[in-house]
């Protein structure tokens, strides 16, 4: 690789936590390495969260996909071995993970919890060629913390990302740019990032089926048929794509959202559901030090119907009362009485919460402020548990919705 | 040696580098007796961190039931406790 071009590699952990959850019980005695038979590990049935999060490769071979129910992976495959997700065992395998890379790079980019961008310019005088590199790290973690990862070697972050994805396990790739027509434009295009579910039936239906169909196609077509959108995934169809590995990412927009132990039917159950979720996301905007200018509610119904309204707020707050407010007048407006599977909030156009705006008609800002960072400070430092509202009790509902684990978790996101 | 994995209650000495060393052991036996383990030689020690899990591993021998016996001891550094992981 030429010395003046970036080198970028992709770190991803094969069934990141099936492996982890494996290593894991190894550690602690088990017999049995849950790779090596057919596993998964799935959400709890019983509070309607029952589905595959992860699966070994020998499960995989019962064509068990991930985010399927466990009820239809138990009809492919009735000898699975399902464990429950253990999520502060895959927070601390992460970190980890980190911390082995730091070693190599000051450059480096938690993408989500199992996929890490690392930035190799100018590292090998330090730790040699990339590939030998990366292999040598790739060894490492298998030999240290006991899982396997796909490294990617590229010169931007999405080849790097896509060439990751290649045969696994335990392996390294590479994608430069003169390899972009041989290896990524054969794969068909639902592999491209970016190219989701909707993006995919749309290119289907213009006769788009190959990452090289969309690379050749004039980008002007695209940006007819998918806006800004198809000029975005005609470059990285092409490997254009020229982001920084951040370490800070900037914060576009925050929400929480989950699926209802039981369906909400009345008001005053989805309004509770609202006010749970409104707390955690209020608490996580308060600890960014971020204010919300959009507030949107969306609702899935037992029908898996969906549908989403949002507002922008007269001043951008992170008060909870306020946000709760404005999310029960959103699901007044948006709700037609149907009972309810899934409630979400989300906050956006978010602003530094420095200064803010005094209102005559909000008269008690400054009692809500010191109210809610009280109970910030009671709830970080003796848990979530220990100050909740009084109407979540024999509710059924947990007072603080949404998120796996009370610690800020790595979600996948949109932007490289 | 077969594999176990049951915590025990131990006495170790740390150095002042906070090095552990285990000096005594009880442990539950299936029948529910519990019998006590002294006179530790550590033959080797070694230091792992699976899962981003630290553990100190230590392969002993010491005698039980009045014969010479190979175990492996670990200490969960996140947690404190000691194991007993093979015997």
């Amino acid at each position: 690789m030429e010395t003046n071009r970036r080198v970028i590699f992709h770190i991803d952990v094969n069934s990141a936590y099936l492996s982890w959850e494996a290593v894991y019980r190894l550690q602690h005695g088990a017999t049995v390495d849950l790779r090596t038979i057919p596993s998964a590990v799935g959400g709890d049935a019983t509070t309607r969260h029952g589905i595959i999060l992860a699966k070994s490769i020998p499960a995989k071979r019962y064509k068990i996909h991930t985010g399927e129910t466990l009820y239809s992976a138990k009809l492919k495959c009735p000898d699975l071995v399902v464990v429950p997700p253990r999520y502060h065992i895959y927070l601390q395998c992460s970190k980890a993970l980190i911390s082995l890379l730091e070693e190599y790079s000051p450059s480096i980019q938690q993408f989500s919890i199992d996929e890490v961008f690392l930035d190799y310019t100018h590292m090998d005088p330090h730790w040699g060629d990339p590939i030998e590199a990366a292999h040598r790290i790739k060894d490492r973690i298998r030999e240290e913390l006991g899982f396997t990862v796909n490294i990617g070697v590229s010169s931007n972050k999405l080849l790097a990302k896509m060439a990751s994805d290649f045969k696994k396990p335990d392996n390294v790739h590479t994608l430069s740019t003169h390899e972009i027509k041989e290896k990524m434009w054969p794969l068909a295009v639902e592999k491209l990032f970016m190219v989701g579910r909707a993006t995919t039936s749309k290119l289907h239906s213009k006769g788009i089926f190959t990452i090289g169909d969309l690379a050749t196609t004039d980008p002007k077509l695209l940006v007819q048929w998918l806006k800004s959108h198809g000029r975005l995934i005609w470059e990285l169809a092409n490997g254009i794509e020229n982001s920084p590995v951040r370490k800070d990412f900037p914060v576009k927009g925050l929400g929480n959202s989950s699926t209802l132990p039981f369906d909400a039917e009345d008001q005053k159950t989805a309004h509770r559901a609202l006010l749970s979720l409104t707390e955690t996301v209020a608490m996580r905007l308060r600890n960014i030090r971020k204010s919300a200018g959009v507030l949107s509610v969306s609702i899935k119904d037992r029908d898996f119907q969906t549908c989403s309204h949002q507002t922008k707020l007269d001043v951008p707050t992170h008060s909870t009362k306020i946000l709760y407010q404005t999310a029960c007048r959103l699901f007044d407006e948006v709700w037609q009485g149907q009972p309810l599977r899934h409630l979400g909030i989300r906050t956006t156009e978010l602003y530094s919460d420095d200064l803010y705006q005094l209102s005559f008609f909000e008269t008690d800002i400054e009692r809500q402020r010191a109210l809610d960072t009280a109970v910030d400070e009671i709830r970080a430092q003796y848990g979530c548990d220990s100050v909740i509202r009084s109407c979540f009790l024999y509710s059924g509902l947990n007072s603080m919705m949404g998120g796996v684990i009370q610690e800020e978790y790595p979600m996948m996101s949109s932007i490289l | 040696m077969k594999v176990l994995m049951k915590s025990i209650e131990m006495i170790a000495w740390f150095t002042q580098d906070g090095l552990p060393t285990p000096v005594r052991f009880r442990m539950e036996q299936p029948d529910g007796n519990r019998i006590v383990v002294s006179k530790i030689r550590i033959l080797k020690r070694k230091e792992e961190k699976l899962a981003g899990n630290p553990m100190m591993l230590f392969t002993c021998q010491s005698a039980i039931h009045g014969r010479e016996k190979l175990f492996e001891i670990r200490y969960e550094l996140k947690t404190c406790k000691w194991y007993i992981y093979k015997m």
